[in-house]
């Protein structure tokens, strides 16, 4: 049976809060960082708020998951940055979302 | 005002060197004819860590399932993820100036569709009568009689900076002083939200430099996206 869309967006905001982490180790981008993930887990938060009751197709779970693998391999604080704004992107065309 | 060639300093023809990869210019023209999705998908493969392209298609199913997509999209989107892994392939100092010629490439290929191809130029300074010459280069110019155009390019909202924002504002200005209007744009292969983040925390004027995100970048061509 698909998942509903809720924990789908649960699953990526907790995976995006431990990149915002490692972004936060440059010191000097602190506030970007705080700034740029504050925006993207509003638009994250108000997409499951508006649709988190909807089915989503296993294809979709599995694109959500998979992105989440991928932030996961990523050790570099710059690259981390960099997929604070790449990760949301993905994730809300994975959900037929415009970022 | 008038246009000038860059200096060719030992950065000017390292970079040359990477500008005439034959990959940038693949990649550019593949994402000419991009959709917003495909040009996500470039973006999150050249600066992924995986290299197995069912990962990237696993996180794109509108672009690759065909259950979801049409078919002439994944046609496209397969070109488009084999040519960003070809790049995520180099080295890391290597793929970071890659990917910067790419959205260079891609911004000086949009503009021709629009103006007259001969008008649109790579690493041009701007000289302007009394003002001391900037050392940096524009990435991309259209230079012309009527609305002459300067763009800086950049690979992410990250890239946004006071010294870039001064010198396009300030070239802007110069040109007013000579009675001249200069269209001044800083072209960011990133979304308009994170633009707009980054835009925020900025005190260098830009209220008049146009910002190209990558959801905007067709308007770069006069389409409407």
């Amino acid at each position: 049976m698909p998942e509903t869309l809720q924990p789908v967006v649960a699953r990526a905001l907790r995976a995006y809060a431990n990149l915002v982490e490692l972004g936060e180790s440059i010191e000097d981008e602190w506030s970007y960082v705080n700034d740029l993930a504050g925006v993207w887990e509003f638009r994250l938060t108000e997409v499951a708020d508006q649709r988190g009751a909807e089915s989503v197709p296993a294809a979709v779970s599995a694109a959500v998951d998979r992105a989440i693998a991928e932030i996961g391999l990523i050790a570099d604080p710059h690259r981390a940055i960099d997929w604070l704004s790449t990760f949301p992107q993905v994730v809300l065309l994975a959900l037929d979302e415009a970022p | 005002m008038r246009f000038q060639d860059a200096a060719r300093d030992a950065r000017a023809v390292v970079y040359a060197g990477i500008q005439a990869d034959p990959l940038v210019a693949r990649a550019a023209e593949l994402l000419v004819t991009a959709t917003h999705g495909q040009r996500i998908l470039a973006r999150a493969v050249m600066n992924g860590e995986s290299t197995d392209p069912g990962a990237w298609r696993t996180m794109f199913p509108s672009l690759f399932d065909l259950a979801i997509g049409d078919d002439g999209r994944r046609v496209s989107s397969e070109s488009i993820l084999a040519a960003a892994l070809a790049v995520a392939d180099r080295g890391e100092q290597v793929r970071s100036q890659v990917r910067g010629a790419i959205v260079e490439e891609l911004t000086a290929r949009l503009l021709a569709r629009r103006v007259e191809a001969t008008s649109v130029r790579r690493e041009r300074r701007i000289l302007f009568d009394g003002v001391r010459a900037e050392i940096h280069p524009y990435d991309v110019t259209v230079e012309r009689d009527s609305a002459p155009e300067a763009y800086d390019c950049k690979w992410g909202a990250r890239g946004i900076n006071a010294d870039v924002l001064h010198q396009l504002d300030d070239a802007r200005t110069h040109a007013g002083d000579e009675d001249e209007r200069l269209v001044v744009g800083l072209v960011v292969f990133d979304a308009v939200r994170s633009c707009r983040v980054r835009l925020a925390a900025q005190t260098a004027p830009h209220a008049a430099t146009e910002i190209v995100p990558i959801e905007g970048l067709d308007a770069l061509a006069g389409r409407i996206g």
